[in-house]
Formats: C-alpha cells, structure tokens, sequence
C-alpha cells in the first residue's frame, strides 16, 4: 500500500512515455477541421478542470443542457481539480496522445506549449476579437490565449489576485484602503496591535507566495524587461527589481502575517477560514475565490467583505497598474476529428444564459464573456473584482504558469525560502537564473 | 520445519507402484508444471519487466512530450543525476526514512511485541496486538492527512498541547520549517506503520516453542536475558526480513510525503519518489525522471540482493 501511488506515478510516466514511442510524434500539422457542418450525431470528449464542489455541477448542466437540443451527440466528461491535478493529467493524455477533443488550459506558457506542438487548433477565424464570437469576449481575455499572432483559447472565465479585506475590522480601527505598499506595512502594526492577524496566508503550495512575488515584481521590474525574461531565449532574471520584489515580499510576511516564518506550514484553506471567521483583516486571493470565502452567514459576510488592489510601493521602476490577472479557459484538440462540433458546444457553453449562470453564486466565476458579469447576477464583490480587471491598463500572467516549468519551479521553490528564512533574496533569484539557463 | 517434508516423504514411499509411476511421469515432465507459470510470468513482463526496461531506454533520451520530439543524449541524464544537490538531498532523506524506520519498525516493534507476547492474559495480548494494529489499518494518504492537520503551527493538536504544558517554545510549523519538515513525515509514518511490524514479530514469537522458555525460567533465566538469547536469534528470520521490506520501503517511500509536504518547503522534504514525480510531472522532464527511477530501482535491488545475502543462512529450525 505504501508504494501504490509511486508505482502508480512512476507506471503513469513510463506507460504514458511507451503509449507515445509506440505512436507517431504528438506534434505535426493540425488536422482540425472548424469550417465543417458539426455532425450533431457525432461524440466530443471533454476535460474540465471543474471537479469537485461547488464547481462540479456546472459542465454537467451545460452538457444536460446541450444534449437535451441535440439529442444523439455523446458528450464524455472527465473532470479533474483545478492545479496539479488537472495539470498530471493532461501531461499524461499529451504523452499518450490521447487529448480529449476539449480541454482545460491556463495562460501563459501552458497554453503556449499545446499551441506551438499542434495540440491545439487555430481558432482565429471564429474566435479573433473582430469576429462575431470573439465580439463577445473582453479583448483582454482573449489576447491572453494569442501566440504568434493567432488564437487558440476560449476563455471561460477571469481571473486576478485581490486582496480581500474585512471592512468592520478597517472602520473599527480608523482605517481606509492603503494607497501605497508602505502604508499597507504600516496598516499591519494598527490591525496586529489590536489583536487580529494583518493578513491570512498560508504558503504549504508554494503559489500563495508566488502570487504576491509576481505582483510585486510587476510593480518593481520594468515590462519590457520581465517580458525578455519569462521568455526561455531572452531570459537573463538579472533586474534589481527582482531583488527589491522579493525583500518587500519578506517583509509583508514578516510584519503582517500570522504565522510569519511558519506560514509554508499552513494551508491555503486555513488562511480563508482565518479570514472567513473575522479572526483576519485581509487575505490575498483570487476573483474566482470571492463567493467561496464571503459565504452567506460567515463573520466575514456580516462586517462587509471589500477588495483592493495590493498596492504598489512608492517609485516603484515598473508598472504600477499591473494587475496580476490571467483568463482561465479551453482549447479545442488540433487534431480533433469532431472539432466543428466540439466548437459547437463551446459556443454554447459561453453563450449568455450561461455565461450568465457561472458567474452567479455558488459558481461565482466571473465569465469572460462581455456584460455576463452584473450586479444582478453576480455578488458586489465579483462584479467589483471584474470592473477592475476590465479596467486594468495591463495585466500579467502568475508566475507559474507565464514562465515555463523549470523556471516556474524554482520560483516556487524561492517562495518558500523566502518565506522560512532560509534562503535570501539574492540566492533566490540565483536558483532561478540556473533554472533559466539549464532550459536554455 | 523439517518434520513435514519427512513426513511426504514417508507417505511417498508406502503409495502403491501405479501412484508413483504416475508421481514419476509428473516429475519427467516439469515442463507441465511450468505451463502454469506462464500467466503470471506473462503479466509480470507486461507490466513490469518491459516498463522496466522502457524507463531504463527513456533515461538516455530528452524527451519534449508537448512535441514528441525525442533526442537521444547518452548519459546526459544521469551526469546531471550526479550533480543534483535536490538529488542527493532526496537520497539522504530516504536514508533517513530507512534508519528510522529499522529503530522503530524493526528492533522497536521487536521489542514491543515480545512485551506484549509476555502479557500472561490472552484477551489482553489480543487487545494490546489490535490497538497497536488500528493505525496500520487507517489509509496511508488519510493518516497523511490526519498528520498534515495535527502538525499545523499554533491551531495544530500539537503545537497546542506543547503550549498548554508549558513547552510553547518547541511549538513551530513542523512541515513548514526545511529542518523539521522531513523527519514529521517520518514520525506520521512510524506511527501509521508501528503495528503491522509488531504483529508480525508477535506471530514469529508465538513460533517459538514454549518449552524453551519454560526451561529457561526453570534455570532463573530473567525476561532481558530471555529476550536477547532466545526471542532475538529465534526471530531472526523475520527480523532478516522485515529489514529487507523496510530498508526497501524506505527508499520508495511517495505517499506521505506528497500528501504532507509535496517535497517542500525549498525541496527539503524531497525523497526518490516525489523528486521522480517533480521531475517528470512538474518539469516537463521525463528523460530525468526515467533515470531517477533507474537509479531507485538500481539501490532498491543492491540492497535486497546485500540483505539476503547477509541472511542466508539464518534459517531457524527447531
């Protein structure tokens, strides 16, 4: 039993591997075909990373919904949590060659891998901004799936990184929302000194941390400059503003959290509850967390729950409206042989009604399509946090998923060494430099 | 042990001429025994020989699973294996995992379950065998689980107790902290497999003829001296064995430490397993994988091929 799951990994790897070398190359010329009739008697396989609650009904209702208007499609959904699991699994079916016709893709590099292998297929003539479908989609969102001029995502939803703060605990102590970094540091000796924990945070994934540092490197290192390095062939990670990203990183930890140096101890769920209780003032989270953590009846919800955008240090040398944000969404097989139909039923799944319905509680996942997000359907805060994304002069794609694996890697691993202690800023960022030349 | 086989021996010699002609054309033809094999031979070099040497292939090749594209780099793999420090660091702390594991689920559960065989009560002997039992039975990845929560800093059932006996300053982020993190994985783990040893050393005691004992207790032999010149020789064959599964099991030891830690903080909790999944998973690089699991297999085999042949010849007969 002890080595069940290291055999099943390491058989996971080597069947996955032997599925591919008993098969032709993975990559190749697109074979997809979108300009077709869908054959509405066909089958598309689907692979969301939706599973678990409260998000797991949401693709059953659309398929139940779409199969009910077209009754001999067979539709064969698989659903995996979103992150790591989705993650394996994809890396598995790659490897296999066996993709579903529909599948789950991050931004950033991730996307960029199925684009640039032929895994994905070409949707700029359906999908382009200036096409009838892509009218329907923030331009934002779908730039966000662009590689090399074409693009190849449909995005479902938007997604940024807010920080999410307890306004009776703000207005019990005279405070408003911080302006600037330094302000927010200095907020944290007020809230900590009345007896609350500054900000939640929990860093046992690593990510958490993440997440601060790329907005925090955002603020400090000039754009042109982070666009060179998150690129393998350009990359140098030599900035100071890497630096100075990560000592304001450290001291946010140090001078606001709870746990401090023993936060990659906790749990990111610990963190929510820490603040869902009204035990914490602030907790950096994702858009997409809003209406799992502002539950109806929890303290939270009764003082009044707020956001803002972590706030940029004064003279910072990058962009200061950045905002850390990136469209999560699907992407049709390149060699798909349903693949009109399959885009078919993604044109369904982002039509308005239901749009409209993941962006409403319990779902509470800000679609990307263009006024699904209101006040009438969506909480304040969903409907706040995505204004402000459409309003974002530029955003950035988290760390993780912009870089490529490696150098991803190793920015987690920094995270959490910044965060312990035991690593400084300045051999952080050598671990990542190395990550960056071994991919080179 | 050797009163059986001179037992089928015996009733061999008194079945009648026909029986053994056909006793004898069974024996001239092994072949029909080995028929039998087959399926599992078949299964085995499906699903672990040829996988088998597929990793050892896949570990000279770099290997872009996105593009297929795969380049074929001799040693490369294993020259970078080499020089890993997170390598040598995951080895280290399947060292670690070992030892431990030897002290506490060898010698230590050896010595509990000559207590607990010496508990002049049968109903209490069963009782005591159960309770140290339970926790072998709870799901490796549950009691991972279970630890991942009792470990949490400050709200942890740990950290807790200390403070509320006065000890607050030992309180810290167990899985959290690099030089904590590993050895709290292993301590679930010793918990989680504590019982299964010391039923197992309970069944090889209770082998044992009681007579010897009782001769020794005529002689005013005392339990300590009982223990180290009858109990601990006379087991030693479970003992050769448990050291076998556990020095092995240390070093492919994944589930706990992906369920508590995933290798961190900073990769100080890394071992062999979960640095294998990192990199093939996480990184996108299968070709060092593969090679990772070539070298587990390769330290897994050379132990068990060292032990068996330490213990060789150590079979007990009495």
């Amino acid at each position: 039993m002890r080595n069940k799951k290291l055999i099943s990994a390491s058989a996971g790897i080597v069947l996955a591997m032997t599925l591919a070398a008993c098969s032709s190359s993975a990559g190749g010329n697109a074979t997809a075909d979108l300009t077709s009739k869908p054959n509405y008697s066909g089958s598309i396989s689907i692979l969301t990373a939706f599973a678990g609650q409260p998000m797991d009904p949401y693709f059953k209702g659309v398929i139940k919904a779409y199969t009910a208007e077209h009754p001999d499609v067979k539709i064969n959904l698989s659903q995996e949590t979103d992150d790591n699991a989705v993650k394996d699994k994809e890396k598995v079916l790659i490897a296999s060659q066996s993709l579903p016709d529909i599948y789950f893709s991050y931004a950033g590099n991730w996307g960029q891998n199925f684009a640039e292998n032929g895994l994905a297929a070409d949707l700029s003539q359906v999908i382009a901004p200036a096409t009838g479908w892509g009218k329907t989609f923030g331009a934002g969102a779908l730039n966000a799936f662009k590689y090399d001029g074409k693009y190849y995502g449909v995005p479902l939803y938007n997604d940024a990184k807010f920080m999410g703060y307890n306004k009776a605990i703000f207005t019990k102590l005279n405070l408003s929302v911080p302006g600037t970094f330094d302000q927010l540091i200095s907020d944290c000796s007020t809230i900590k000194a009345a007896g609350y924990t500054p900000i939640a945070f929990g860093n046992t994934d690593g990510w958490p941390g993440l997440h601060y540092l790329q907005q925090l490197i955002a603020y400090n290192v000039p754009r042109a400059t982070l666009d060179a390095d998150l690129n393998p062939k350009t990359a140098h990670w030599t900035d100071p503003g890497y630096i100075t990203a990560m000592n304001e990183f450290t001291e946010l930890v140090t001078k606001c959290t709870g746990d401090g140096s023993n936060s990659d101890g906790v749990t990111y769920t610990t963190a929510q509850q820490q603040q869902q209780s009204g035990k914490a003032a602030m907790y950096y989270q994702e858009l997409i967390e809003f209406d799992s953590v502002n539950t109806p009846g929890s303290v939270l919800n009764k003082d009044g729950f707020g956001i803002f955008q972590l706030p940029a240090p004064a003279g910072a040398k990058g962009d200061p409206t950045t905002l850390e944000a990136a469209p999560e969404g699907y992407m049709i097989n390149g060699k798909s042989k349903n693949a009109a139909l399959a885009l078919d039923f993604m044109k369904f799944a982002t039509n308005m009604a239901n749009a409209s319905v993941l962006s409403s509680p319990p779902y509470g996942q800000p679609s990307a399509v263009i006024g699904a997000v209101t006040k009438s359907t969506s909480s304040n805060a969903v409907a706040q946090g995505s204004a402000l994304v459409n309003k974002a002069s530029s955003t950035i794609v988290w760390l993780d998923t912009a870089s490529v694996p490696a150098v991803g890697d190793a920015w987690v691993s920094a995270s959490e060494g910044l965060v312990s202690g035991s690593l400084t800023p300045q051999a952080a960022l050598q671990s990542v430099q190395a990550a960056s030349e071994k991919v080179k | 042990m050797t009163t059986a086989p001179a037992a089928i021996r015996q009733g061999a010699e008194n079945r009648p001429p026909a029986s053994r002609s056909k006793a004898a054309a069974r024996a001239g033809a092994p072949w029909r025994n080995l028929v039998w094999l087959i399926p599992a031979l078949a299964i085995l070099a499906v699903f672990v020989y040829w996988p088998l040497l597929q990793d050892v292939f896949f570990s000279f090749l770099k290997w872009n699973i996105y593009s297929g594209e795969k380049t074929f780099v001799g040693g490369a793999n294993y020259a970078e294996l080499a020089g890993d420090p997170i390598f040598w660091k995951a080895l280290g702390n399947n060292a670690w995992y070992a030892g431990i594991s030897i002290v506490f689920q060898v010698f230590g559960a050896l010595a509990l379950a000559a207590i607990v065989e010496s508990v002049r009560s049968e109903r209490m002997r069963k009782a005591f065998r159960s309770i140290y039992f339970i926790p072998s039975a709870i799901s490796l990845t549950v009691a991972g689980l279970l630890f991942y929560f009792i470990y949490q800093p400050q709200t942890g059932m740990l950290d807790v107790f200390l403070t509320n006996v006065g000890l607050g300053q030992y309180a810290q982020a167990w899985l959290g902290h690099e030089n904590s993190a590993i050895f709290a994985v292993i301590a679930m783990s010793q918990w989680q497999g504590f019982g299964y040893s010391v039923l197992l050393f309970s069944v090889a005691l209770q082998r044992i003829p009681v007579e010897l004992y009782e001769a020794a207790a005529i002689d005013g032999v005392g339990p300590f001296r009982k223990f180290f010149s009858f109990s601990v020789p006379l087991v030693r064959e479970m003992t050769g064995l448990m050291m076998i599964v556990t020095i092995s099991g240390g070093f492919q030891v994944f589930n706990e430490v992906m369920v508590m830690t995933g290798g961190g903080p900073n990769n100080a909790s890394q071992v062999l397993g979960t640095w294998l999944y990192h990199a093939g998973f996480m990184t996108n690089d299968f070709g060092y994988s593969a090679a990772i699991g070539v070298a587990i297999f390769v330290i897994t085999l050379i132990l068990a091929v060292l032990q068996l042949w330490v213990s060789r010849r150590r079979r007990v007969e009495w």
